[in-house]
């Protein structure tokens, strides 16, 4: 069953889209991860334009991320305070985001930039998590949370000014780095569409010495209102928020993610961290490839709306 | 001899050809579902005059149908250290969202560049308008249009296309791709005689979208933060919808 997408300006069929969700949603329940990454690059594969698949995967975020954020809130694992700062950070860079994004697609090269962003992220992770799966699958166990928190521990974060304590975390830090952290994941979320998930997580525990418990809901909770406000950032300034592309994604996750998490219970981490690697990999390279291999056409045409 | 050629000249004019042309449809809604459709117009040349003297040989007509005109951005990507990345852009006015022509024969063979290029006739003689005070483009951007609209079935010539059905009686079917753009189309019917146009008709041709897609598309560029918020709220409500969904089954 075909569907003209109003703001991708293309047909789809239906059932492929629910289904890509639902792919995608899996292996986002299987990995816990949240599946922007993925879904991003393979909208840009489908031809839907770059600036609009990163928008309308912002408010697929956003329904994901409500979900997960309500779990953990049932469970009292959300740091509200920790989460309150980030978000801070997390509005003014989603705010210097669509300026950046906003001057690159006057410039012509939004299309290159959001590719060359991917490139690099999907590069570093899976290429990290290639090396680290594999040498997992070598020893036979698993080395993730070797890096245990130690609370004594202090760093140069504890020099900082601006002290504030963070109760549920058992915290008393300095506010400037949470605020940079949000104020990066904001940027993040804006050009390239992502959650941001996979880069806040390692911070918060690493680099910020969060407790593990209430890291994932307190991540959540600021993504959630940050990809929605980066939702409301595109459709004022760019109106490429398709809503009919959102809907077909978020219905399809929502099934998808249920299954992903039932098998994901079953499978040993090691052999699902190579998977998604090799995944996160093949990606990057396809991305790539396009950004080295000769275009097959060197002129791009782009119309403009008159109506 | 002078006499001669002026009866030659006013002599059909008191019978002149006439051309006359009807399309299978004149309104066509595109909704979410539509998927392109076949439009067939049909002619026909009155008053023709001196069929007995074998004057079918030197006749033909072309059908030309030119959606609204947009403005483009034509952008030429250059190899930078090992990406591709777009360097150069030229941005033109006045270029058709879709462009068909048919014609009994190879254009050229009907007529010569110069009336070809007066009446925009065929892919090769479109002119696509620069911007005031903008320089001159090379002729490699104009083809890139050409080429990117005839991708998406947008720009398409047929020669051949006009068959005549009898004596006077001609028809072209006109392939309607699902990306049309909307608007009001201008259709126009030429007469050639012995390489020179001695008539021409026209008539309108209405696109217009209707359905969800059509209010979406205009809700969101007329009403952006409504748009927007509307777009959040409904992702949030899947969101606290799936979550109730999950507790349950746990």
């Amino acid at each position: 069953m075909e569907l003209y997408l109003p703001i991708a300006e293309m047909p789809v069929n239906i059932w492929f889209m629910v289904g890509l969700g639902a792919a995608v949603g899996f292996l986002s329940g299987m990995f816990g991860v949240g599946g922007g990454f993925i879904l991003t690059p393979f909208l840009m594969f489908l031809g839907v334009p770059p600036a609009v698949a990163v928008a309308t995967q912002s408010t697929q975020i956003v329904a994901s991320s409500t979900s997960g954020v309500l779990t953990h809130f049932r469970n009292g694992t959300v740091d509200f305070k920790m989460g309150a700062v980030l978000l801070v950070g997390g509005f003014f860079g989603s705010i210097a985001g669509i300026a950046v994004f906003n001057a690159l697609k006057a410039a012509g090269q939004i299309d290159l930039f959001i590719a060359l962003s991917y490139v690099i992220f999907l590069g570093a992770i899976g290429g990290l998590m290639f090396w680290e799966s594999l040498g997992a699958l070598r020893h036979g166990g698993s080395k993730v949370g070797a890096l245990r928190r130690e609370p004594g521990a202090h760093t140069w974060i504890h020099g900082l000014p601006l002290k504030m304590r963070f109760h549920r975390s058992k915290l008393y830090i300095s506010a400037i780095p949470p605020v940079f952290l949000g104020f990066l994941i904001g940027l993040l979320s804006v050009i390239m569409g992502v959650g941001g998930g996979f880069i806040m997580v390692p911070a918060m525990i690493y680099f910020l010495r969060m407790p593990t418990a209430v890291v994932i809901g307190t991540s959540l909770f600021q993504i959630t209102f940050v990809a929605a406000f980066t939702t409301m950032l595109h459709a004022i300034t760019n109106q490429t928020v398709d809503a009919v592309l959102a809907l077909l994604l978020i219905v399809g996750g929502v099934i998808g993610v249920q299954f992903g998490m039932r098998l994901g219970a079953r499978l040993r981490n090691e052999q699902m961290r190579f998977a998604l690697a090799v995944l996160v990999l093949v990606i990057c390279v396809r991305l790539g490839m396009d950004l080295v291999l000769p275009p097959a056409d060197p002129y791009s045409v782009v119309g403009e709306n008159t109506e | 001899m002078v006499l001669l050629i002026l009866s030659l000249l006013f002599a059909p004019a008191a019978r002149a050809e006439e051309l006359a042309a009807g399309l299978s449809k004149d309104d066509i809604k595109i909704s979410s579902s539509f998927t392109g459709t076949d439009l067939v117009l049909f002619g026909a040349i009155e008053n023709e005059g001196g069929a007995s003297i074998g004057i079918v040989q030197d006749r033909d007509v072309v059908v030309v149908v030119r959606g609204p005109g947009t403005a483009v951005t034509v952008r030429r990507k250059e190899r930078l250290g090992p990406i591709w990345i777009n360097r150069d852009q030229r941005r033109f006015v006045g270029v058709p969202g879709f462009y068909f022509v048919a014609s009994t024969k190879p254009l050229a063979q009907i007529a010569d560049a110069a009336t070809l290029d007066r009446y925009h006739l065929g892919l090769a003689h479109l002119d696509f308008k620069l911007p005031a005070g903008a320089v001159m483009a090379p002729v490699d951007y104009r083809n890139a249009i050409v080429r990117a609209k005839s991708r998406g079935d947008l720009y398409n010539e047929q020669p051949g296309g006009v068959q005549f059905l009898s004596g006077s009686l001609f028809r072209t079917t006109i392939a309607l791709p699902s990306n049309l753009p909307s608007g009001t189309y201008d259709v126009n019917v030429y007469l050639f005689r012995k390489h020179e146009i001695v008539t021409a008709f026209g008539t309108p041709l209405r696109i217009g979208k209707t359905g969800v897609e059509r209010f979406l598309f205009k809700f969101a560029n007329d009403l952006p933060w409504v748009y927007g918020l509307l777009a959040v709220l409904l992702a949030a409500l899947a969101g606290w919808v799936s979550a109730l969904l999950f507790r349950q089954r746990q």
